[in-house]
């Protein structure tokens, strides 16, 4: 193809990248010399790997690309590019070349000579390596020699792809072009969005009772209202949280669905976006779109939602903090499981000098569970005294390390009545290991689970242990220093 | 022996004898042990049989596992979109970690037959890093033989002929054996997925992801804890990657409770365990540890030990013949408590001459015994039986407190049921019942109706529905007992306020409803008190039921911790010998004659965290030693043992805090 096809082309496909696409066209043309080493740099989803593999597929070069990401480490990298290399020149010259010769590249001098054997005597040949800042283990000199393969091989020219540009010390030389893909911009996003909106009716109307209603006027329909609403998306949400393009779709596209209910219910108009926006006003309120998750929390929360809106009608909207309360269910582990739990987390919390007043068997129980003073008496303390000291309160801070049998002491204190002296009692701290909620910190021996004396750590946050302490009657809060808000 | 007039009592020779009684002939405990075996193996594998087909193990499960198949086959099935997340099936297994195992092995199979997919199994222990992640992946997938397993910079030497070869880590290995076997998903479990390291699975994932266009990955994380804390462990990005559900498998006190009902509780069982020991294990499960593996095996335990250690257990053995017992497993019949209780009422009853026969004659003895364990265990089917129907009675009666069947067959083993306050209560409620309800009580009757519970329903049934045709308001019918046929009256006498209460009066329905609840209220009850008995009064009880906490609790509740303790701080415990029993019979008190190890601990006992060494020495000194000058050296020799012993059990570590201290690690009685 020409390379002003291949220009048109491009950049019908991928839009407001034309400067990118007419630079990699000057730059890597069949006749013209190349540069020996390119970096290609620009934040996620901007275009680099997309854009890089169809220019070349359209492109007549011979060429071949390696996803950095998928080599495990150096050597991997290293077999991956002479195996890619070898089958792309076979497939490009269309000749079987001796494979038996290149069948180890332990290191990078292999590397050279391989390279500089397969290439000898013929043109010019583009090896890119797709995101190689990714690379899992590479070496400190490992990116700084292969951008200086071209040196030695005279008609490879290698690309390199990373999200920030490659410093001269990494490199250690100056002399590389750089290519910068920036981030799109506002405009940029809403016009690449915008121009394949998706349908606001997934089955179009009955053309018996909506005659007039074509697919032309649905398809003009669909981007009118696609377009205000990315618009408004991209200012209430995406301008915050995430403005790449995959984020900002990602966002766009579960809000979508939610959005058009009342119009596909026949609520409202097509066109009418004001009361639109109005109804459907606390979809942009609350974090849930912008937030990743495996589960998809639509398809959670309609089966209580359909409850809900089945008896007002309208669903109503979600507020935040019903969400956070559904959140936390805890999984029901056995009794003395639970309070080995709270004791672990009481210990972690809990300085240990203070444990003769939080878990002394007194005849009034009453007197241990003892609230330190509140934050309000905090602050005027410190008004009064001047001092800029500030306390973070401690169910902020890292589990403190304790010993296993501050863990038991304290269990013991928690619960009323005697427990036995069980086997099972170890066995439950082996498997809550397992399961890390309690993990084993540092010290010496830490690795062996054996050895005694070593220290323990619970790895579960304050509304966990709440959760676990209410599952059987127990206020952890009560018992915790410093006491909670 | 109230057959005789009176006594001569004699006094036993005791020239003939030795000072110390001997048997004649030596009591045989292993008497006819491999016919006890055959009947435990019988008995279990009927049990077996029943754990397996009820189980719970498979049949709870399946609706889940159906789920996670159809959610696999769907997200295979749609092969042409080109996918950009890694359908991902998040499995709340529980926090019974020991039954994930099994759960994953059987999905595995299911997923096998079902999906047509390939299916991978990787645990946190096989996986340290991704390499090893990957290398087994690979291994497990392709069924491949590693060769190479020693470095894996190492490569067989026959590569060089053919060019380049794919390292034992790289992802191609199952590209191309899925280019030859073509499967619709590389389904890859992480059976536990907290404990791989949480940079592990990120990486893991991206690179799965990363294939994604080529190798059709499904991913199943089993997780112990919930699934928010699991997304929690990972980077949003690695999210990004991932979508998916959420499936929750059976909780295990669930499957315990069918379990339960199935193997102890079911009217089929021979043997049965004990009200004790049943107690014993189900807060074993609630209390330690969720495990239905656990429960099954206390429970063949309890059978092995039953058979095992006594010797009339041999009665319950299919078809026995008289000519199979030796005259010892009569006798042993003879001294079993039961027996002595039976005979004694027998005796009241004034059939001494049974008595005697039975004391005598073996053959008869056979009949009687034989013709009562078949009585006996009828009796208790039907005090299972009436267990389950208590059960499904408060279920249909939607009662409040809701109590599980496992107890109240518990409770009913032990005899305490008949007028405890729970089934008054029942019972009381049964008396109020409208007829909506009855309805529904008697639907849930029906299906239990059969041997063990011989109650006309179905002429209930059609009674009731005689007079619910003939009901034409809308209300249910109500008894007399009803409160809503209750009314206060109020009346004044001399300034004092009487209340008094009245029955409304009742139509004719209502009576003849009343009237028909009255009745199905007395059967009931006659019931139940017929079928909850106590057990133990039963004749050949200790054959039919084992109850016995001993090697149960020691087998399955071990208390090491406490047995070393106890050992050390009063060895006399154990050894029971004349000089450790401390000075003036103080056992406390530490003498010289008790092991050394001892003698330091109970002085560690005394001390603070951290311990001078040399105070320690001198104090020992004074107890063990002798005061000589020349002896100081082997008594240090035993001072030293001892020390490093407490080192080895734990107890003391060296300090870096202060020189020639050690520091206290354990703490008695924790």
């Amino acid at each position: 193809m020409l390379p002003d096809e291949i220009i048109a082309q491009l950049i019908s496909e991928y839009q407001c990248r034309d400067q990118q696409i007419h630079n990699l066209a000057a730059l890597y043309s069949s006749h013209l010399p190349s540069p020996p080493c390119l970096d290609v740099y620009g934040l996620t989803a901007t275009g680099k790997s997309s854009i890089l593999a169809s220019f070349f597929q359209l492109s007549s070069i011979s060429h071949t690309i390696i996803n950095v990401r998928e080599c495990i480490t150096a050597r991997h990298l290293l077999e991956r590019i002479v195996a890619a290399s070898v089958d792309a020149l076979e497939e490009f010259h269309d000749e079987k070349l001796d494979r038996r010769s290149y069948a180890r590249t332990e290191n990078l001098s292999a590397l050279c000579v391989h390279l500089g054997n397969l290439l000898e005597g013929r043109g010019k040949f583009v090896l890119v390596l797709d995101a190689v800042d990714k690379l899992r283990e590479g070496g400190g000199t490992l990116i700084a020699a292969l951008a200086r393969l071209g040196e030695t091989v005279p008609n490879l020219s290698l690309i390199l792809s990373t999200t920030l540009p490659l410093t001269p010390s990494t490199l250690h030389s100056s002399s590389i072009s750089f290519l910068h893909f920036p981030s799109y911009t506002r405009s940029q996003l809403l016009a690449i969005l915008g121009a394949n909106p998706p349908k606001i009716f997934l089955t179009p109307p009955s053309l018996e009772t909506f005659p007039d209603y074509t697919p032309d006027l649905a398809a003009e329909d669909d981007a009118w209202l696609w377009n205000r609403f990315l618009t408004t998306v991209y200012d209430s949400l995406s301008k915050h949280t995430g403005r790449d393009l995959i984020s900002f779709r990602s966002c766009a596209m579960k809000l979508w669905r939610p959005f058009v209910e009342p119009v596909v219910s026949g609520q409202f108009g097509t066109r009418d976006f004001s009361r639109l926006m109005v109804n459907r006003r606390h979809l942009f309120q609350l974090e849930d779109s912008v937030l990743d998750r495996i589960l998809d929390p639509n398809t959670a929360s309609t089966s209580s939602q359909t409850a809900t809106s089945t008896a007002s009608g309208l669903p109503e909207p979600a507020t935040p903090s019903k969400q956070r309360q559904a959140k936390m269910t805890v999984h029901d582990l056995p009794y003395y499981t639970t309070h080995l739990l709270i004791a672990a987390y009481l210990a972690s919390y809990n300085p240990s000098r203070t444990d003769v007043t939080y878990f002394m068997k007194h005849t009034d129980k009453r007197k241990n569970k003892r609230r330190a003073p509140s934050a309000a008496s905090f602050s005027m303390s410190s008004k009064r005294t001047g001092s800029k000291v500030r306390k973070i309160s401690r169910h902020l801070l890292t589990p403190s390390p304790f010993p296993l049998d501050r863990l038991f002491a304290i269990f013991r204190a928690l619960l009323v009545d005697s427990v036995p002296q069980v086997a099972d009692l170890y066995t439950q701290i082996a498997t809550l290991t397992s399961m890390r909620l309690l993990v084993r910190a540092g010290g010496a021996g830490s690795n062996d689970a054996l050895e005694m004396g070593g220290k323990w750590r619970v790895n579960f946050g304050w509304e966990y242990a709440r959760a676990l302490g209410r599952s059987v009657n127990l206020e952890v809060g009560e018992y915790l220093v410093g006491g909670v808000d | 022996m109230e057959h005789q007039r009176c006594y001569i009592y004699e006094l036993p020779k005791t020239e003939e004898r030795s000072p110390k009684r001997q048997r004649t002939n030596r009591y045989n405990a292993q008497a006819q042990l491999p016919e006890r075996l055959q009947t435990y193996r019988e008995l279990w594998a009927q049990q077996e049989e029943r754990i397996q087909e009820q189980d719970t193990l498979e049949k709870a499960d399946s609706a889940v596992q159906g789920k996670i198949v159809n959610f696999i086959s769907a997200s295979s099935s749609m092969p042409d979109e080109r996918k950009s997340v890694i359908p991902t099936g998040l499995i709340v297994a529980g926090p019974s970690i020991a039954s994930h195992g099994p759960f994953f092995e059987r999905l595995g199979r299911s997923i096998k037959e079902d999906a047509g997919s390939a299916y991978v199994v990787l645990t946190s222990g096989e996986c340290p890093n991704l390499k090893t992640l990957l290398k087994n992946l690979i291994k497990k997938a392709t069924s491949r033989v590693d060769d190479d397993d020693e470095d894996d910079l190492d490569r067989p030497a026959t590569s060089s002929k053919h060019g380049p070869k794919l390292l034992n880590y790289d992802l191609g290995h199952i590209q191309e054996w899925n280019k030859r076997n073509r499967v619709s998903s590389i389904v890859v479990a992480l059976q536990d997925s907290e404990a791989f390291d949480a940079g592990l699975l990120v990486d893991m994932i991206d690179l799965f992801h990363s294939w994604l266009d080529r190798l059709p990955f499904v991913l199943l994380f089993g997780i112990a804890t919930s699934a928010e804390s699991f997304e929690d462990r990972l980077s949003g990005n690695s999210l990004r990657y991932l979508e998916g559900e959420k499936f929750d498998v059976t909780q295990s006190d669930d499957i315990i409770e069918k379990l339960f009902s199935a193997t102890v509780a079911s009217t089929h069982v021979r043997l049965r365990i004990g009200p004790n020991i049943s107690r014993r294990m189900l807060d074993r499960q609630k209390d330690h540890v969720q495990n239905t593996q656990d429960f099954c095996d206390g429970l063949k335990y309890a059978y092995m030990s039953h058979f095992y250690a006594s010797y009339p257990s041999l009665f319950l053995k299919e078809d026995i013949a008289f000519k199979d017992l030796s005259p010892d497993a009569f006798e042993a019949v003879r001294n079993l408590p039961s027996f002595r209780q039976w005979v004694e009422k027998k005796l009241e009853q004034g059939q001494a001459q049974e008595v005697r026969s039975l004391l005598n004659s073996n053959e008869y003895m056979f009949e009687q015994v034989m013709l009562h364990i078949k009585s006996s265990q009828q009796a208790l089917s039907t005090l299972s039986h009436a267990a389950q129907v208590l059960s499904n009675t408060r279920e249909a009666l939607q009662m409040s407190p809701k109590v599980r069947l496992s107890s109240i067959w518990t409770r009913a083993a032990s005899g305490e049921l008949s007028n405890s306050p729970l089934l008054r209560e029942t019972m009381l409620c049964i008396k109020k019942i409208p007829s909506d309800k009855l309805v529904l009580l008697l639907a849930a009757m029906q299906q239990l109706e059969g041997d063990y519970f011989s109650m006309d329903i179905s002429l209930l049934q059609k009674e009731i529905d005689k007079l619910l045709q003939t009901n034409d308001t809308n209300a249910p019918l109500r008894t007399q007992h009803d409160v809503r046929n209750d009314n206060l009256r109020t009346t004044v006498v001399a300034q004092k306020v009487l209340l008094s209460k009245h029955k409304a009066a009742l139509s004719e329905q209502d009576k003849a409803y009343s009237d028909l609840v009255g009745r199905f209220y007395d059967k009931l009850e006659a019931y139940f008190d017929s079928a909850f008995i106590d057990p133990r009064t039963l004749f050949l009880s200790e054959v039919l039921v084992y109850d016995l906490k001993s090697p149960h609790t020691e087998v399955f509740q071990p208390k090491p911790r406490f047995a070393i303790e106890r050992a050390l701080a009063s060895p006399h415990d154990y050894l029971g010998c004349d000089c450790c029993t401390g000075v003036d019979g103080n056992e406390a008190a530490l003498s010289a004659t008790q092991p050394a190890t001892a003698i330091v601990y109970q002085m560690y006992l005394e001390s603070g965290t951290l311990i001078n060494v040399s105070d320690l020495w001198s104090a020992f000194n004074a107890i063990a030693g002798d005061g000589d000058e020349e002896n100081e050296s082997k008594t240090m020799a035993i001072f030293q043992r001892a020390l490093a012993e407490l080192k080895y059990l734990g107890l003391v570590k060296p300090s870096r805090k202060k020189t020639d201290h050690i520091t206290k690690i354990m703490w008695k009685g924790l």
